[in-house]
């Protein structure tokens, strides 16, 4: 009878373990791996020095200026990139979720930016953005608000701002869809109520869209802000970080190191990196849990 | 007798498979497949390397079969996921290549040493003994681990008509060089806007070639980037920026953005090589024209390298070998450079009338004297992707003066 319990008691264990299997192997074991790399001399470029240097790459990741100012770049890209997607997204759910012809059409074509793959988008914008055949500038031009082409990428100045721009035109769809599905859970019982009881929009909007959207708005940006802090894609392929470092966040910065084959030091950063995103994902763990 | 049988019949099934063995060893074996990576700088080049596979397979007689992958060039990124693979256990048989990623793949033994089959190649001695010793130096070893293919030897691509227009002649002397690039910055409509910079500038990765005739046009060199003419070298390269003569987007243009700059006429010079010929002609037809990048207290130019490669995962290398001989003095060796406008290794193909009388050719082999590469370094390759473009444009911006540029540069580069 005990026996039979106990055979009970371990077949969800049973039944969880190869996808256990294969988190510990696909996600858990690179965790580990690379946080041990980051106490190596990792440099594939020169394999014979490889060893244990213990907090050596620490120390010198806590000293290296252009660390500092990828970590403050990255708290500005995703500020600025996560909070502009979010606000332009909401709006444009708001508008979405009205009635008017064609709705279907526009619902679709809006997810455009973000099906597209990050590295085409970057070339795209690359040339959008081009400083001597860029279609922005001869709009701008045409428009009467410039007198001369501006070179967007080419200046420390623009550049960043310039792919912020970028990943937040990627990132407002997700927002959008994700909050359109959440207004379209939203009873409309309560805005008839709200009517009845003579509240003007911005009141419906406060006091019963933003309350109901909580959650919703809560898991999409907290995931956004991982999302975003993480890419690479759409930075490197419009400037590769430059010019002049201006717009080397530090994935970025990451990947650059990574590429070099200096494993221990990329590591470090990541490790880094890791541990401000914790910040934000355990929270959303958090909330995940107390869901389930 | 039938134990005497069954011994005769093993001994000789042992022996045949050595002796098979034996002639693996000296001849490929039948129906080997061999896989090999390439970039294409556009897609003419991609379908002219695969006919050219297709010639391979169909004409070598001892039934190699090649497989050629194309993976984008991404100013270098191929090198760098070509060692992921290869090192991850993955990748090709053979690989196109360029000499910096050498150090790397060395260190690590990925490369297959090639001397054994060189030493009984007949057509070895139809390449400059000075190529193989480039590659032997790359590699840092008294072996050959790379293939010599073809070389580009970057000179200066101009318009004759602007230089008319500006009523200057082509620049004999570093001196001119520069004052050409000033003179041909003009404001051709009157708007008081400037319509052609005088040259373009490559700020972004793959701008430390031209950069560098910069350097050696005041007699400064890659060995001491912070002698007094190195770093005035320099100043040169920023003066030329921070004066408008060439394009305000400099500090960004790549490959793509010069030689875009250049077919519209937005600048009247820049720096490439026959690579991008064909193209100049269907833009200009004779309103194009190449000079070597003229001579200061010193004169160089960068010599770009192609290569291939045998990895010692290949399980075929005597396969491998012929598709890198037919590439390097084959029929693949002419048909390549003929239809790429590169210059040939093997002496049978510079030859041909086709490199002799074309001018952009000219122009590369009169650079050939004094062209060279870039030191070959274990940090060489970072050095292109990241520290040069970066450091320069801190330089161009007004961030770093000339000297504290070349400081970092020369720190970064001999760490």
């Amino acid at each position: 009878m005990r026996v039979a319990r106990n055979r009970q008691a371990l077949y969800p264990y049973l039944l969880i373990a190869p996808a256990l299997l294969f988190v510990i192997l696909v996600v858990l074991f690179p965790v580990l791996r690379a946080l041990l790399m980051s106490f190596q001399n990792y440099d594939l470029r020169r394999p014979g020095a490889i060893g244990f240097i213990g907090l050596t790459n620490y120390a010198a990741v806590a000293g290296d200026p252009l660390f500092r100012a990828a970590l403050v770049r990255t708290l500005i890209w995703v500020l600025f990139g996560v909070g502009l997607q979010f606000v332009v997204g909401f709006i444009l759910a708001l508008l979405l979720h009205q009635h008017f012809a064609g709705r279907g059409i526009v619902r679709s074509v809006s997810l455009i930016p973000w099906v597209t793959p990050g590295v085409l988008i970057g070339l795209m914008w690359r040339w959008i953005y081009d400083g001597n055949f860029g279609v922005l500038n001869d709009l701008l031009v045409r428009l009467g608000i410039i007198r001369d082409f501006i070179p967007f990428l080419a200046r420390k100045g623009t550049a960043f701002p310039s792919v912020i721009a970028t990943i937040v035109w990627q990132g407002i769809p997700f927002f959008s869809i994700m909050l359109l599905a959440g207004l379209q859970g939203i009873p409309s019982s309560l805005y008839e109520a709200a009517d009845i009881d003579g509240a003007r929009p911005r009141q419906k909007l406060f006091y019963i869209t933003i309350p109901s959207l909580r959650n919703t708005i809560f898991v999409t940006t907290l995931l956004r802000i991982i999302w975003v802090a993480n890419s690479v894609d759409v930075i490197y392929s419009m400037t590769e970080g430059g010019p002049a470092y201006a717009t080397q966040t530090l994935s970025v910065y990451i990947f650059n190191k990574a590429s070099s084959m200096n494993l221990g030091y990329a590591s470090t950063m990541a490790v880094f990196l890791m541990l401000l995103l914790s910040f934000v994902a355990v929270p959303y763990l958090r909330s995940m849990f107390r869901k389930g | 007798m039938k134990k005497i049988v069954c011994i005769l019949t093993l001994a000789a099934l042992v022996l045949g498979g050595l002796s098979a063995g034996g002639s693996r060893e000296a001849a490929p074996a039948k129906g080997v497949t061999i896989t090999h990576w390439y970039w294409a700088d556009n897609s003419a080049y991609s379908a002219l390397m695969q006919e050219m596979v297709k010639d391979f397979n169909a004409t070598n007689g001892k039934g190699i079969t090649v497989a050629a992958e194309e993976y984008p060039w991404s100013g270098g990124k191929y090198s760098e996921n070509l060692f992921t693979a290869v090192m991850g256990g993955g990748g090709p048989d053979t690989s196109s290549w360029k000499l910096t990623a050498t150090p790397l793949f060395t260190a690590n033994k990925l490369l297959a040493r090639l001397d054994p089959f060189l030493d009984k190649w007949d057509r070895k001695s139809g390449i400059d003994p000075n190529l193989f010793a480039i590659m032997k130096a790359a590699g840092k070893s008294e072996n050959t681990f790379v293939m010599p293919w073809n070389t580009q030897v970057l000179y200066v691509y101009y318009r004759p008509s602007m230089f008319k227009a500006a009523g200057i002649g082509v620049p004999k002397t570093y001196e001119e060089f520069l004052n050409a690039i000033k003179v041909l910055t003009r404001d051709t409509d009157g708007d008081g806007k400037i319509d052609v910079y005088g040259f373009g500038m490559r700020g972004a990765q793959g701008g430390q070639e031209p950069w560098g005739s910069f350097i050696h046009g005041r007699g400064g060199s890659l060995k001491d980037l912070t002698s007094a003419a190195s770093v005035q070298g320099m100043q040169d390269f920023i003066d030329i920026f921070k004066n408008g003569f060439v394009p305000p987007s400099a500090p960004s243009d790549g490959f793509s953005q010069i030689i875009a700059n250049f077919k519209s006429g937005k600048t009247a010079m820049t720096v490439h090589h026959t690579g991008s010929a064909i193209g100049m002609v269907e833009t200009f037809g004779d309103d194009v024209s190449a000079f070597p990048f003229p001579a200061g207290k010193g004169q160089w130019t960068s010599m770009g390298d192609t290569e291939n490669v045998i990895f010692e995962s290949c399980k075929n290398k005597e396969a491998a070998f012929q598709w890198l001989a037919y590439l390097a003095a084959g029929k693949g060796q002419a048909t390549w450079c003929e239809k790429t406008m590169n210059v040939p290794v093997y002496s049978e193909v510079q030859k041909l009338p086709v490199f002799q009388n074309n001018r952009f050719m000219k122009a590369s082999m009169d650079s050939v004297s004094y062209a060279g590469i870039f030191p070959i370094l274990d940090t060489t390759t970072e050095w292109i992707s990241v520290t040069w473009p970066n450091t320069v444009a801190r330089a161009l911006f007004g961030e770093l003066t000339a000297r504290q540029a070349m400081e970092i540069l020369q720190k970064d580069l001999y760490r």
